[in-house]
């Protein structure tokens, strides 16, 4: 219970303070814009457990469920906490996708710019219904078959968190950025943030609602800063 | 327990309301897992505040208004490994003492088909609103009549003729009769969805069709936990899922109603048995988009001994029918309707014939807004119409409620 409420807080918190530096970014970036960019690269190391959301207790089910695949709670987003100046004029809007497959979302964690519309197939021979009630982005994209799509596009910064209102185990997060500055782990746990104008920098982390305090890096021109991070 | 008092309940709400809003981060937001996972606990609370029902159109078997309760319920599942599968839960209504409405074993013997057997205090076969009657799983504040509307009939008491059951139209909600207790007590429901009855249930799903047979203590109406007529209910059960989205489904059920002791004094020993109810059940569910439709209607019979004239027919009759609707307006936010009809058949009396207990007709409209996922805000408004009988026969019935689960 400890657990569950420590991570809804930090998650809480770390939604505040990635709202708060996207969106004031621009008026607070002092760093120094040079004609070469850099790359700040690194591992984050999760020092703390976390499961992924169990299935409710089907009391009322007649027999046992149909089995679902299990979210990669793995990967983490590391993010500058202010972005150079400049950064936010080459923001534009991709595609990007998460599926819904096995009664999970894929990828768990979709990092993306302001713009990007996100795609949610569903793969599943069953009903889902992807909905949000953030309040970066709230939507509902009803019920639909197999081999259909709808899309969403997410034009505010801040962390979205996705749900299906079918199945209650399966959630997602969708990070979107109003700057490009951003890099997701590998199942190592590396990350590398490219392009990165040189100067110093504050870097955070993210997993699963939790964040780091913000780092300070100095990213040299045409060069590589390396930062780690432990999460716990 | 009958909470009249309205201080009480507001009180309640509000507490539970600022609680819930000011804490809404820190309350559990998914359900609990221990022992490694083995262990997982989730909970349903929901506190319903809303008119006061002199009809009594809204109580349940439980005594309580549907209207006006604080319920909790605690849900565990412990896994012992592939094949077994400890499921319980406990409940308590407006602060009663704590009840176990499920608690069974599910043994899967093929860890990779889909057949499961299911023994102890199990979910229910017949129909498709019984399993879904938590706060979130029931768009409305209220429940289809032939699962909640206390009809006059009783199992453990009996009227000694046609004419004491007529006299007695409307009154299920406090009913005497003069043959077997002769106390009086609440009616049965068609179909009980507040109470799960004890057996074994055995289920199995190939490819679209799903099947489910179980053998338990009581019946439809009188879920039991220990047996009061030494007869077995069967029910069975067949649901189709021909398309995505579309769900039919039929079930049927039949074993001995009447208690021991009422057919004992009604017609001495021997026969105690042979006084059952048989229902059968048809229900549809199509959704799409936004849209969810549902519909089920029940057709039930009761035999009851008769030990004076004018007797009864071979069965009482009763015939329910339910369609509801829900359509989402906005992320969060939601519309809902239910029409609802319970008629009853006629018998023969000494100075009429008339149905044996009231026909009820019920519309409800209400609608949901999700504070945050798992926390559902609902207002609904009823229109009760009852057709004879010595109670009010119409009400106009507003509640709301506030539901929690993780």
């Amino acid at each position: 219970m400890k657990e569950t409420v420590s991570i809804a807080v930090s998650a809480l918190v770390s939604s505040v303070t990635l709202v708060s530096f996207v969106i004031l970014a621009p008026e607070r970036s002092g760093a120094v814009v040079a004609a070469s960019p850099g790359t700040i690269r690194g591992r984050v190391e999760l020092r703390r457990v976390v499961r992924p959301m169990e299935r409710r207790p089907g009391v009322a089910d007649l027999g046992t469920a149909v089995g679902r695949d299990l979210p990669n709670l793995l990967r983490s987003v590391v993010y500058l906490e202010s972005a150079p100046r400049g950064a936010f004029e080459t923001s534009e809007g991709g595609h990007a996708v998460m599926d819904q497959r096995n009664e999970t979302f894929v990828p768990h964690v979709l990092a993306i710019t302001t713009g990007t519309t996100v795609d949610f197939p569903n793969s599943d021979q069953r009903y889902h219904n992807v909905f949000s009630l953030s309040k970066t982005k709230a939507f509902d994209l009803g019920r639909y078959a197999a081999g259909h799509s709808r899309p969403v596009m997410f034009d505010r910064p801040g962390i979205v968190r996705v749900f299906c209102d079918i199945h209650s185990h399966m959630n997602a997060f969708i990070l979107v950025f109003s700057h490009p500055f951003f890099g997701l782990t590998d199942d190592e746990g590396r990350y590398r943030i490219e392009n990165v104008p040189s100067g110093t920098y504050g870097v955070i982390a993210w997993n699963e609602g939790t964040s780091s305090e913000a780092r300070p890096v100095t990213v040299p021109a045409s060069g590589v800063a390396e930062l780690d991070f432990t999460l716990r | 327990m009958t909470v009249r008092s309205t201080a009480p309940w507001l009180a309640w709400l509000l507490v539970i309301c600022s609680a819930t809003i000011a804490g809404a981060q820190t309350l559990p937001s998914e359900p609990i897992a221990l022992a490694g996972g083995h262990v997982t606990l989730s909970g349903d609370a929901s506190a319903t505040y809303g008119s006061d029902d002199p009809g009594f159109f809204d109580y349940t078997d439980y005594q309580h208004s549907a209207l006006r309760l604080l319920r909790l319920d605690l849900t565990a599942a412990f896994k012992a490994g592939p094949h077994f599968t400890l499921l319980g839960e406990i409940r308590s209504e407006n602060l009663d003492s704590v009840r176990p409405y499920a608690l069974y074993l599910r043994i899967r013997p093929w860890a990779a088909r889909d057949f499961d057997i299911q023994i102890g205090r199990i979910p229910p076969t017949f129909g498709a609103f019984a399993r879904r009657t938590y706060a979130n799983d029931n768009p409305l504040i209220g429940y289809p009549l032939a699962y909640q509307y206390l009809t006059s009939i009783r199992p453990d008491a009996l009227p000694a003729s046609a004419d004491e059951l007529l006299r007695k139209r409307s009154l299920g909600w406090l009913v005497r009769y003069s043959v077997g207790d002769v106390n009086p007590d609440i009616g049965v429901p068609l179909v009980s969805a507040f109470r799960w009855d004890t057996g074994v249930q055995a289920h199995a799903t190939v490819g679209i069709v799903s099947t489910t047979a179980s053998l338990t203590t009581g019946t439809l109406s009188n879920p039991r936990f220990t047996d009061d007529n030494s007869g077995r209910q069967f029910a069975a059960r067949v649901e189709v899922r021909p398309v995505v989205g579309l769900v039919a489904g039929t079930s049927f059920a039949r074993g001995p109603f009447v208690g021991q002791s009422a057919a004992r004094a009604a017609i001495g020993d021997g026969r105690g048995t042979d006084f059952t109810q048989a229902a059968w059940g048809g229900d549809l569910e199509y959704s799409r988009d936004y849209y969810l439709l549902r519909f089920e209607t029940v057709v039930s019979g009761w035999r009851l001994p008769i030990i004076e004239a004018p007797a009864l027919p071979e069965r009482l009759g009763a015939v329910s029918v339910s369609l509801e609707g829900r359509y989402r307006l906005r992320p969060g936010l939601y519309a809902a309707a239910r029409f609802d009809h319970l008629g009853f058949s006629d018998i023969v009396g000494t100075r009429e014939t008339a149905p044996w207990d009231a026909p009820v007709t019920r519309f409800e409209i209400g609608a949901g807004y999700s504070i945050q996922r798992n926390l559902l805000l609902k207002l609904s408004y009823q229109h009760n119409d009852r057709d004879g009988g010595v109670l009010l026969r119409m009400a106009h019935l507003t509640s709301v409620q506030l539901g929690f689960w993780f």
